[in-house]
């Protein structure tokens, strides 16, 4: 998603209305509710939710964690777009002009309640790409003595869609998986193109084999609305693209990883810790471990 | 008991409705969008099309052939090759960028740190210019035609 760094600097509307999309799963009822909030410079959407639920209305159903764009939780369709609501201030989306801003929740997952969508069937096609290294050797993957050599130019090739935090948005914005449950999706395709990518994996073959059927890459139109509204710069459309090319290159045998890398170790034994210094022992009579304890007055000769 | 979820799927037709996401700096959206409808509108042609050459085969070719040999200006049979050629056009120029980057996977860019104003390799470089290219290259091919069909 790009940024706008001017939103930073910008001043919203001292009141903005809030339309939020609210649904009832024990009435089965959807219906559209207004509230008004006084803004702040640097106010975020989020804020303004957990300030409509403070104060306003308790019963608003959302989810969110870390505040400031990691965890991937407060994902929203917000004015229309997918977009994280802890990185969305609300002088980006209000204006004088349109005071209002609304929230809806997360397209093509289902909705549980308001905002709270639900990401099992996400995280089910997350699982199914096997989002983790694969080596013919077991043994050398499971024990952890050993470790893989890497470039870092083979780092730098991976790199963007590692940092991948599974918010979902690139699977709301995508108007393949609006129509067809199978596809696999931006997000687990970007992975499969990770690993196969990845020097240190060797299940390259298999993971091309795995998606070469109606779920994998050539159900993708490239609408590049998953690139453009990701909020960590992944790009899964280009790597949906690359993961087509090299798919059509290795059904013709002419697609090779270029590296597999060697393991290397196995890595240095631990050895048995050194004792401290004596300036750094505890002090006798103090336990650093206890909890009401009274104050030691330690001798200043001890101190020097 | 567990409550089920509420299905929250726009589906087809509402995917290509711009109003359901209104996704910034996103103009291959609207080309997924055009792409799309030009594609259902040239298979309806071209089963008009079918029907329509059909014709002659029992009235007789000499009446079409005048017909279609004569038509300049504003007719019914220019206006009708005027719009199919607008479809045509975007269709196919579409279709060569789509080629070149979903097939061959050209133009998407090269893997990049991330860094402000935190665009995606594949929305700014050659991809985009290719895709305005497009754009310009179907308006101008129109206007030709049009030009051709009404004013030449």
């Amino acid at each position: 998603m790009s940024f706008d760094p001017k939103a930073a600097t910008k001043i919203p509307p001292k009141k903005v209305t809030f339309r939020i999309k609210r649904f009832n799963p024990e009435e089965d009822r959807e219906w559209w509710e207004d509230y008004e909030v006084e803004t702040y410079r640097g106010m975020t959407v989020l804020d303004a939710l957990l300030k409509i639920k403070e104060e306003i209305d308790h019963t608003i159903v959302m989810r969110y964690s870390c505040r400031m764009g990691v965890c991937g939780s407060c994902g929203m369709t917000i004015n229309g777009m997918p977009r994280l609501a802890c990185q969305t201030q609300v002088a980006e989306v209000a204006s004088d002009g349109k005071p209002v801003v609304t929230v809806e929740p997360l397209k093509n997952h289902p909705v549980m309640r308001d905002l709270l969508t639900d990401f099992t069937k996400f995280f089910d096609k997350h699982r199914r790409v096997k989002p983790y290294l694969l080596r013919k050797d077991v043994d050398e993957r499971e024990t952890g003595d050993y470790e893989y050599e890497m470039l870092p130019e083979e780092h730098y090739n991976i790199y963007e869609y590692t940092l991948c935090i599974a918010c979902g948005l690139c699977y709301s914005a995508c108007p393949v998986v609006a129509s067809t449950d199978r596809f696999l999706g931006p997000q687990a395709l970007a992975y499969v193109w990770r690993y196969v990518a990845d020097p240190r994996d060797e299940a390259w073959k298999e993971r091309l084999e795995m998606i070469d059927t109606d779920e994998g890459p050539f159900s993708c139109h490239y609408a590049a609305s998953c690139s453009a509204v990701c909020p960590k710069m992944v790009d899964p459309g280009a790597a949906i693209q690359r993961l087509r090319s090299a798919l059509i290159k290795y059904r013709l045998g002419l697609y090779k990883k270029k590296r597999i890398s060697k393991k290397v170790g196995p890595m240095e034994e631990k050895k048995p810790r050194k004792d401290l210094p004596p300036e750094a022992k505890p002090v006798d009579g103090v336990d650093p471990w206890a909890k009401d304890q009274e104050p030691v007055k330690i001798p200043v000769e001890k101190l020097i | 008991m567990a409550l089920k979820g509420k299905e929250n799927k726009p589906g087809w037709i509402a995917s290509i409705n711009p109003w359901v996401l209104r996704i910034v700096n996103n103009p291959e959206r609207l080309a997924f969008v055009l792409h799309r409808i030009t594609g259902v509108l040239m298979a309806l042609i071209i089963m008009a099309h079918i029907y329509v050459t059909g014709i002659p085969a029992h009235t007789g070719w000499e009446a079409w052939i005048e017909e279609i040999q004569n038509a300049h200006g504003i007719t019914p049979v220019t206006l009708y090759f005027f719009f199919f050629a607008g479809i045509a056009w975007f269709h196919g120029l579409n279709g060569i960028r789509l080629l070149l980057v979903e097939f061959l996977g050209l133009c998407i860019g090269e893997p990049e740190k991330p860094k402000p104003p935190y665009i995606a390799p594949s929305l700014k470089g050659c991809q985009r210019k290719l895709l305005y290219l497009v754009f310009a290259l179907w308006a101008i091919l129109w206007i030709l035609t049009g030009y051709i069909l009404f004013v030449a």
